[in-house]
């Protein structure tokens, strides 16, 4: 018996060794949405949010959406018309075979190809094509000035010009090929996307093993799997369940302001709103604050009387929201001969944003405070989507536009050259025009500020809130954050 | 029974062509794929393609019937949300739905059977009591309620089973009790009014007056006489269950039909769509089929 002893201990601890060894640390995410394939270039965050696990950008963007190197070490403006990037050396695709020029000018010359069907061209819409300098820079030139080149980079992500010629389109599509923080396994569209980590990333391996991301639609389930342990990190926490999260002591919230700024748009072509003092009353009878705090729940910003969320560049500080007033919008709206009788119906879509239609019918009900007759008019995607384009949403309608932290993105929606507004006024165009015709910071942020006065003015909306991104995370990892563009970074997570 | 197998095959190709007809022209009625899939900044290039390559020039009967030569090639188009066959998604998604249908329906018939049939015999007894009012309780659960608490109770409190996904066995129980939810309590009450009905029935009396045991009566004499109207009530529930399935495997995050169709009418992805209804049809045609073979096997006289 006794020489047994240490014979079973001996056996014990090599058990023990095998099993450390056997257990790979894994993390599992949750996501809210998964794309139906891996193809790349899709409009969409749920997308880009996959990709960006094995593919990276030339200028990579953190979580609060500032830019830093990415692929390319450094960037500047040759001319007015051509940016050069400088190129990391060293860095290895996931096959083996290294990152050249020769990948960046084949993915930027694929992209800007009309027949490619690339859903995120416009965000590099102005770029003519790409050249070769040598084997670590590349000159990208554009059709005219274009400012926003380098933010509209970071959603790019760049893709192997060999692994193309290989497979060919559609099998890079199942199995894609990156130069990033994680190696694909398998992807399976509405179920999970399996991926190990790169021992030889550039930015510092991975300090887990496997990472998979479930897609669970339902925010209930996703809130369960995070509290009871399958998953370590959740997206898209609805407001009404953060409180379950922060009270279990197994996870807590982690929230950041997105770059999206809800806001209420006018038909102004027709009365009563094509009064720009029957427009201005609106914006005094809806109490935001109170809106902010009892629906929102205090989870995001308030909106200061412009489109733009306070990161965004152009943002201007010394604007202010109107203050809740509703005894001076009637006032308003009295002088300004407004007809009482006339049906103003909101248009909005169900879960599109966060609490939109819980926000639209107490918008509703401050109208009627002051005796407008609002209504709330629930829309289906397909139906919002044709009205919209057709430029016939009703007198009011809530949309949110994400600025992706430059004003010029969200901006351009109130443009003649958007085509989704009619209000139109020619101050705006020129400000707009002279953001965009100027590579130089300062003057682009003077001309943003003129053209939110002008808006501030002519109210061609109500401007409510910036909407915040929520993710819930378990209190046995860390180094994750909430990303404001919904993009998951989890390279540095470490799990305790 | 051959003939009706026949008559019933010839129907079937019917069926999918007025269920696809019906959903093609919704589909195209409710929203102009352009204005879906290209964005406000679209060239009148992009518009011209997308319009050639979906027919969109065309009446929308010629729309109809080049989509059905198509098919009838088994090419169900390319998915307008992501450019890969249609009929792949479809596909990947079946085999979860299958799993899950399987695993329901076995659940709600052999349980609602077997309660149904201990109701009937134990009328207005304790028994009977408890069982109908489960019953009746079960029916009035929305799904979409009884799904979240069942994950609450069993995933989070007591931890025995996983809360969502697609694994080993344990993650089938949670969906599989949901979706057999919406079925059980009705084969319970059906089974029970069948068995009743039949009690006061001649033969069960004469059966009876015999001195023939519970058990044998109910075995030999009611069970299999309840057979009829039973197998015609699964033959319609079916549908129910592939309707339920829509709501479960959202709720569980089962890779299956029912989601695939939600996220495919979400972004109107038409292809995908029809894809997806045609295979939900066919299995409910063939399902009534089935149904209709069976109770030919039962009950000979609709042999004739």
């Amino acid at each position: 018996m006794r020489k047994l002893i240490p014979f079973a201990a001996a056996l014990l601890s090599a058990a023990a060794i095998v099993s450390a060894r056997a257990a790979e640390k894994t993390l599992v995410v949750a996501a809210s949405v998964f794309p139906q394939s891996l193809q790349t270039g899709q409009s969409s965050f749920a997308s880009l949010s996959l990709l960006e696990q094995t593919n990276e950008s030339l200028v990579g963007r953190d979580n609060a959406g500032a830019l830093h190197p990415g692929l390319a070490e450094k960037w500047e403006a040759v001319n007015d018309t051509t940016w050069r990037f400088h190129l990391r050396k060293g860095v290895k695709w996931h096959d083996g075979k290294p990152f050249t020029a020769a990948d960046v000018v084949f993915t930027i010359n694929r992209i800007v190809d009309p027949q490619v069907g690339y859903g995120l061209l416009a965000r590099i819409g102005q770029v003519s094509g790409a050249t070769v300098v040598d084997d670590y820079t590349v000159d990208v030139k554009t059709k005219v000035v274009f400012p926003t080149l380098v933010r509209g980079m970071s959603d790019i992500i760049i893709e192997p010009k060999h692994y193309y010629e290989q497979v060919g389109a559609q099998g890079v599509i199942k199995k894609p090929l990156g130069t990033g923080p994680f190696i694909f396994q398998s992807y399976t569209p509405g179920d999970r996307y399996e991926l190990k980590a790169n021992p030889d990333y550039w930015g510092g391996a991975p300090k887990f093993d496997k990472l998979v991301i479930r897609e669970i639609p339902e925010a209930a389930t996703r809130v369960a799997s995070l509290l009871a342990g399958e998953t370590q990190i959740i997206e898209e926490v609805p407001i009404d369940l953060i409180d379950q999260v922060n009270t279990s002591g197994r996870a807590k919230i982690d929230e950041i302001p997105t770059s999206a700024g809800l806001i209420l748009t006018y038909d102004v072509r027709k009365p009563p709103f094509d009064n720009p003092k029957v427009r201005e009353a609106l914006d005094y009878a809806i109490d935001k604050p109170t809106i902010l705090k009892e629906i929102l729940k205090g989870h995001g910003e308030l909106l200061q009387g412009q489109l733009l969320t306070s990161s965004a560049l152009g943002f201007d500080p010394s604007l202010k929201a109107r203050p809740f007033d509703p005894a001076k919008a009637r006032k308003m709206l009295q002088e300004a001969g407004y007809n009482f009788s006339t049906q103003v119906p909101i248009t909005t879509q169900s879960g599109k944003y966060v609490s939109d239609v819980d926000m639209c019918n107490v918008i509703a009900g401050m109208l009627n405070e002051v005796g407008v007759k609002a209504t709330v008019n629930v829309v289906e995607g397909g139906v919002y989507s044709k009205i919209s384009i057709a430029n016939e949403l009703g007198p009011l309608s809530m949309v949110a536009w994400y600025n992706l932290g430059d004003a010029d993105f969200a901006s351009v929606w109130f443009t003649k050259g958007g085509k989704r507004t009619v209000w139109v006024n020619d101050d705006y165009e020129k400000f707009f025009a002279m953001g965009r015709s100027t590579n130089d910071e300062a003057e682009r942020v003077k001309a943003y500020h003129q053209m939110s006065g002008v808006m501030f003015e002519e109210n061609p909306a109500i401007f409510l809130f910036g909407l915040p991104s929520v993710y819930a995370a378990s209190t046995k990892i860390a180094g994750f954050g909430a990303a404001s563009d919904k993009v998951l970074r989890l390279s540095k997570v470490e799990l305790k | 029974m051959l003939r009706l197998i026949a008559r019933r095959l010839a129907f079937a190709p019917l069926t999918l062509l007025l269920v696809s007809f019906v959903c093609f022209l919704v589909l195209r009625v409710t929203g102009n794929p352009v204005d879906i899939y290209l964005d406000i900044n679209r060239t009148p290039e992009q518009v011209a393609a997308l319009t050639e390559r979906l027919h969109l020039d065309r009446p929308l009967l010629i729309q109809y019937l080049i989509y059905l030569r198509d098919v009838a090639q088994g090419n169900f188009g390319d998915s307008l949300q992501y450019g890969g066959p249609a009929i792949d998604a479809v596909l990947t998604a079946i085999g979860p739905t299958v799993q899950l249908l399987t695993v329901a329906l076995s659940l709600a018939v052999v349980l609602g059977v077997i309660g149904g049939l201990i109701a009937a015999i134990q009328r207005d007894k304790l028994a009977d009591a408890i069982l109908s009012s489960l019953a009746v309780t079960g029916q009035s659960m929305p799904s979409f309620w009884l799904g979240i608490l069942l994950i609450q109770f069993f995933a989070l409190k007591l931890q025995w089973l996983p809360t969502s996904g697609r694994g080993e066995w344990r993650h089938v129980v949670l969906p599989a009790i949901t979706l057999a939810t919406i079925l059980l309590p009705n084969f319970l009450l059906v089974t029970r009014a069948a068995i009743i009905d039949l009690m006061s029935e001649q033969f069960v009396v004469t059966a009876r007056a015999k001195g023939l045991s519970p058990l044998h009566i109910l075995m030999r004499h009611l069970f299999p006489n309840a057979l009829n109207p039973l197998l015609s009530f699964l033959g319609i529930q079916v549908g129910t269950l592939m309707a339920g399935s829509i709501i479960t495997e959202s709720i569980f995050a089962w890779p299956g039909l029912g989601r695939l169709m939600v996220s495919a009418v979400f972004h109107r992805d038409a292809p995908v769509v029809l894809a997806a209804v045609f295979f939900v049809s066919l299995t409910i045609v063939l399902a009534s089929l089935i149904v209709d073979i069976l109770q030919g096997v039962v009950d000979p006289r609709i042999r004739q």
